[in-house]
């Protein structure tokens, strides 16, 4: 069991300098148990900060966050989490790179190898363990870096616009995987983007935060039941109208934000 | 897609390759110097010049054969490969920890960064006659000051190497359970690792430099007091011998260096990405 407790979260960067900014005001929000939530909003809202702040990589201004009932303190694998530009190790194979995680975990050599080998076969790069970052294509690395993080189990995933650096087809081939990987794995996600219609596709609540400070604007159920295939729901007039009815609210909050922060 | 683009990767999977050119490369790599040595060779022989201003490459090449039979130049090339290399490898083992602790710790960036500013592009050669005061006239000033030389380029550039550390290398090592302690060694060094050889690919003609420069100045052997004393005794075929055995020397140990970085970094992109 894994939850997301967030209670009045307040972050200002720079709060000692001349220009502090006030970055997340007043967030509280609650992720349920192998929910899948996104959190859409315009650029510097500070959506990415909060996932950061579920991370433990930044310290909360005011309020709290709790993970499965504990306090975030620090950044600790029971919270994994996937970056927009994959942060895999450019000096280690993708089998290093995959059993990394696993050898800090204290798991046995055998084992972790054959853990890791499965994750390569789930994000389809059997054949590649001992190619190199560098020799990779962008789909390629995120897979890697998915397989990384899902490889030591965390029972909560974080994911910060994991496929904002590839390109529209290869979005959709790793969206569509995913969800057939957390279908299958049901796990506790928290997912930034920016793509309306990625959230719309993969979350159960898409969560609308309002231009900086960053606050909870609204959340929109968008979870749809009933459907036999993607295409289906991709066509549905139900996600026609989620997606158009969110797009809306995300807009007027970068109207808002004005042309300086767009 | 992520089929095809998974094949095309595997087709051309390179693995970063170390392999020697034929001589026929190496010669149309290296034609502009053969052209010069073809010129200077003509110039010598019609003799625009006297021979003393300006032997032919021929006498040189003599020269080096004759000084090599009697093993003069040997032992000058060695002591001053010696004392290059000895001062550069000293100057990594001082300065490459310098330069990680100035980025991590901010007592010892507050105490090394006024030194290495006023430091750095100070002329180390002109310390000489302190170091002569202070370590003798043999082996130890000039390999002191060579370390002293190329410790400057190694901190700055593993100074800025581990400042530009991505910081989602170090999120995500410390996601998956990476402690404090053990980033240093896990993460940090080597992701600074190709910034490191870049300051060490600075450092080694430095060494040479100062080796050969406080050997001309204060003898006790090596390829700079083998020029001077050749120049004293107006032998101007050796003179110019040493300095191809210098150029040599230089050329080689740079040589050697990028295919140790080669080696070290076959993971990188820069080595990936190296066409034939």
């Amino acid at each position: 069991m894994a939850d997301i407790v967030a209670r009045n979260v307040r972050k200002i960067y720079n709060p000692d300098k001349r220009y502090p900014v006030l970055a997340i005001d007043e967030v509280s929000l609650e992720v349920r148990e192998n929910e899948f939530v996104a959190i859409v909003g315009p650029s510097g809202c500070g959506k990415s900060t909060l996932l950061y702040m579920v991370a433990g990589f930044l310290d909360l201004t005011a309020g709290e966050i709790k993970v499965n009932g504990k306090p975030v303190e620090a950044p600790g694998p029971d919270r994994g989490i996937v970056f927009q530009h994959f942060a895999l190790f450019p000096w280690k194979t993708v089998l290093r790179n995959v059993t990394y995680g696993l050898e800090e975990q204290k798991i046995p050599k055998a084992e972790r190898e054959k853990i890791a080998r499965k994750h390569i076969d789930m994000v389809k790069l059997t054949g590649f363990e001992h190619h190199y970052p560098s020799q990779l294509s962008g789909g390629m690395k995120q897979r890697v870096a998915i397989a990384r993080t899902l490889a030591f189990d965390p029972e909560v995933l974080l994911m910060d616009e994991p496929f904002g650096a590839l390109d529209a087809q290869t979005r959709g081939v790793m969206q569509e995987e995913l969800l057939s990987i957390w279908s299958k794995r049901k796990k506790t996600v928290l997912f930034v983007t920016h793509d309306v219609r990625e959230a719309v596709y993969l979350a159960d609540r898409v969560v609308i935060m309002t231009a900086r400070p960053g606050r909870i604007k609204e959340i929109v159920d968008t979870k749809f039941a009933g459907y036999k295939s993607t295409e289906e729901v991709l066509e549905s007039a139900a996600f026609a109208q989620k997606t158009h009815q969110i797009w809306k609210s995300v807009r007027e909050e970068v109207d808002k934000a004005g042309p300086l922060d767009g | 897609m992520a089929v095809s683009d998974t094949q095309a990767v595997a087709a051309t999977g390179r693995s970063g390759g170390l392999a020697v050119p034929s001589p026929l490369v190496i010669l149309k790599k290296y034609y502009s110097v053969l052209l010069l040595i073809i010129v200077w060779e003509v110039v010598a022989r019609l003799n625009l010049v006297t021979p003393f201003l300006l032997p032919s490459v021929s006498s040189i090449l003599k020269g080096v054969y004759k000084a090599t039979l009697e093993a003069d130049l040997i032992r000058d090339t060695a002591l001053t490969t010696y004392r290059a290399l000895l001062s550069f490898c000293v100057a990594l083992v001082i300065a490459v920890p310098i330069g990680i602790s100035m980025a991590r710790i901010r007592v010892i960036h507050w105490f090394f960064d006024p030194i290495v500013s006023i430091g750095f592009p100070t002329p180390k050669i002109s310390f000489l006659p302190i170091f002569i005061l202070w370590f003798g006239l043999f082996d130890r000033p000039k390999i002191f000051l060579a370390t002293l030389a190329c410790t400057f380029p190694i901190v700055t550039a593993t100074y800025l190497g581990t400042m530009g550390v991505d910081k989602y290398l170090l999120w995500s090592a410390r996601n998956m359970g990476t402690s404090e302690n053990s980033l240093l060694r896990k993460v940090i060094f080597p992701a600074t690792l190709p910034q490191v050889l870049n300051g060490a690919q600075i450092a080694m003609p430095i060494s040479i430099i100062v080796v050969i420069v406080s050997e001309m100045l204060m003898g006790g052997g090596g390829l700079g007091n083998y020029i001077m004393v050749a120049q004293r005794f107006a032998d101007s075929v050796s003179v110019f011998a040493g300095l191809l055995v210098i150029s040599v020397l230089g050329y080689l140990l740079q040589k050697i260096l990028e295919k140790v970085r080669a080696l070290v970094l076959h993971w990188h992109e820069e080595t990936q990405h190296e066409s034939k």
